[in-house]
């Protein structure tokens, strides 16, 4: 059987397939429907500093191939997550990715002292809108990228920094160099692209939150093309999303340069899509001869 | 909790736009009952999200479903032919359990609402206690399960939005039990066919509040549109009704198992709940409607 295992910033994984963050909770559910064990790791819910509420319902929508949610950072806050559910991850011998967000820098800066040692990989989500910003997302502008980062990575000493990229951005090249700048380990993408879904009946849009994050099967070309110029742009590993189904989905990513994959919207359309790619991964790469996965990891030539 | 391939064994029209689906299920599987549902693949890539259903009748091998044909998804799922087969998540959510001392149960179901309704009646049958239910739809045609209900019922009300259709039954089956005189002047009807059944414009919530001093339910189940249910609390909370009623509620969702947090309610605490993991059924008193 070929040899599926990486090693990310340092943190060994018996496989590339991670959980995506947000759609797989803290894991104690899905496990309710194998083990999940079998899977390289899980990105947490997005944690912040005190519990939050998230937005209004109707929460998800859907568009051919897509959907769009906004849930809205939802989740019982860092203190629940560290004696509830930590304990549970702990014992399922997976990489445990805490995925982080905050409305200032500070905020930021402090989730990420209080995490640190605890989990294995530090995810930051900064698609989120900075207050003091008018808003605007932190992972806009490669200098407000590059700022967050730097102060989450001064507020680490032992767990290495993940920055998860926005998509919705000018140049994901610049941001993704950005975030190696200010210090990560690692940067992760893509998350949502913004997008919208009209209730023609009620003339509204059929969100409440109005507009939200696009994921599932129609994103992964522009998602493949994004994590192709990230891996370009940066010497850290990448972590590649958006969209991926199945093994070959996966494989997609790796050959364009990322060290590990994390599949998000396909635990809804199938919720066993993930250990489904753990043995595809494994079947393709004996078909092919291939023995691991450093033999394939961007091997992508371009045309012309 | 499982994810399985199962095979149709019959996807056929019941009423106007609605469906009866049952599917066999290739292993068994624990934990069937009244008012959990299950999550369907429409299973043709471009529509990503399972549709939830509500259990309406199983046995050790099969699940029978009904759905309305609305958008998208159930149109596709409408196409399902026997032999197809169909890849469920199931049972899912907590589903409805009565109390031993809980004898006479009201049920209340609108649209879509009447199946989980129905699930009751299926899951209790010979268990002894007297069902009065509730049933309304939007107009004659959307009406269904009609034997259904009047036979496991000891009292049934099928009423109308528009009044195209109703009627009131009372079982002797169950004990005797009559529509009094009384009983049947506070049903004052529209119209009246020979056998004396009620025909008129009315909605399930109304017909309960009409009937129920003489129901006297020891619980009230009920399961329909929002604005029905809003009328249920506010209806209990008016008459000073205090017996224990319990909802089943819907949501979008998105993994239909408590992960995703897509499909919340407010609860009376301030809280969310995801109503997929701890509902659907929720007391009427614990979330804000
Ligand atoms: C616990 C539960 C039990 C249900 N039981 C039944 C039942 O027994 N019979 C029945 O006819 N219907 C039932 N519904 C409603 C049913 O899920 C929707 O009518 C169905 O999902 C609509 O899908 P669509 O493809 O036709 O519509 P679309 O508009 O194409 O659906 C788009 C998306 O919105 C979701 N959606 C749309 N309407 C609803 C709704 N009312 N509730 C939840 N999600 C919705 C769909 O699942 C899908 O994800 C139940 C819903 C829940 C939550
Ligand atoms: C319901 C839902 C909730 C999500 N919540 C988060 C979150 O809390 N933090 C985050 O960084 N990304 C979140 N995401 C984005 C995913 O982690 C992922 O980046 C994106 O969905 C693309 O991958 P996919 O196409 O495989 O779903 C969420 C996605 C979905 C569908
Ligand atoms: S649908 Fe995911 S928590 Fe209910």
């Amino acid at each position: 059987m070929a040899d599926l295992r990486v090693s990310l910033c340092g943190v060994s994984l018996k496989n590339p397939v991670i959980a995506a963050s947000g759609t797989f909770g803290f894991g104690q559910e899905f496990d309710a429907l194998y083990d999940i064990g079998v899977l390289g790791g899980i990105s947490t819910k997005g944690l912040t500093l005190e519990p939050r509420l998230g937005n209004p319902t109707p929460r998800i929508a859907e568009g051919y191939g897509v959907i769009l949610n906004a849930v809205g950072l939802q989740n019982p806050g860092v203190e629940v997550f560290l004696r509830d559910d930590l304990p549970f991850l702990r014992k399922k011998n997976i990489a445990i990715l805490a995925n982080v967000a905050g409305r200032t820098i500070d905020d930021y800066a402090a989730i990420c002292a209080r995490l640190d040692g605890e989990v294995d990989l530090i995810e930051l989500n900064i698609s989120c809108p900075n207050v003091k910003c008018g808003g605007m997302a932190f992972g806009v502008r490669p200098e407000s990228v590059k700022e967050v980062t730097r102060a989450a990575k001064a507020a680490l000493c032992r767990t290495p920094l993940i920055v998860k990229l926005s998509p919705n951005v000018e140049s994901i090249a610049a941001n993704a160099a950005a975030a190696q700048e200010g210090g990560a380990d690692c940067v992760s993408l893509i998350n949502t692209l913004t997008g919208m879904v009209v209730d023609i009946e009620r003339r509204r849009p059929l969100l409440a939150n109005n507009t939200g994050g696009v994921s599932g099967a129609g994103i992964r070309p522009i998602a493949v093309r994004m994590v192709f110029e990230a891996c370009n742009a940066v010497t850290i590993p990448v972590i590649g999303m958006g969209g991926i189904t199945c093994a070959e989905d996966a494989l997609e990513f790796i050959i364009a340069g990322a060290a590990a994959v994390q599949v998000g919207t396909a635990n809804f359309t199938d919720t066993l899509a993930m250990p489904r790619i753990v043995e595809g991964l494994h079947s393709w790469m004996d078909r092919h001869g291939v023995k691991n996965l450093q033999e394939i990891r961007g091997t992508l030539r371009l045309n012309g | 909790m499982k994810e399985l391939r199962a095979k149709v064994l019959e996807n056929v029209p019941v009423a106007a736009g609605v469906n009866r689906l049952t599917f066999l299920l290739p292993e068994a599987v624990e934990g069937l009952r009244c008012g959990r549902f299950v999550n369907l693949s429409v299973g043709d890539g471009a529509h990503l999200l399972r549709r939830p259903i509500a259990i309406c009748e199983y046995s050790e091998n099969t699940v029978t479903v009904c759905y309305q044909i609305k958008g998208a998804g159930t149109r596709l799922l409408a196409q399902r032919r026997a032999g197809d087969m169909l890849s469920c998540v199931l049972p899912l959510g907590n589903g409805f359990v009565l109390r031993e001392n809980e004898q006479r149960v009201a049920l209340i179901g609108g649209g879509v609402g009447v199946f989980p309704m129905l699930s009751v009646l299926h899951a209790y049958k010979g268990s002894g206690r007297q069902f009065y239910s509730y049933i309304g739809f939007r107009n004659k045609a959307a009406v269904c399960a009609e034997e259904a209900f009047k036979a496991l019922s000891a009292c049934c009300a099928i009423v109308t939005d528009d009044g195209s259709y109703g009627a009131f039954i009372a079982s002797e089956r169950f004990g005797g039990l009559r529509v009094s005189a009384d009983a049947e002047r506070s049903l004052p009807a529209d119209r009246k066919d020979e056998g004396g059944q009620a025909f008129r414009r009315m909605n399930a919530v109304a017909a309960f509040f009409e009937d129920a001093e003489r129901a006297k339910p020891d619980v009230i189940l009920a399961c329909g549109p929002l604005p029905m249910l809003r009328v249920l609390k506010a209806g209990l909370a008016e008459r000073g009704l205090r017996v224990p009623c319990y909802v089943s509620l819907e949501e979008r969702m998105g993994c239909g198992i408590g992960a995703c947090l897509v499909c919340v309610c407010d609860t009376e605490g301030g809280e969310h709940a995801r109503v997929c993991k701890d509902g659907p059924v929720f007391s009427i008193g614990e979330v804000k409607l």
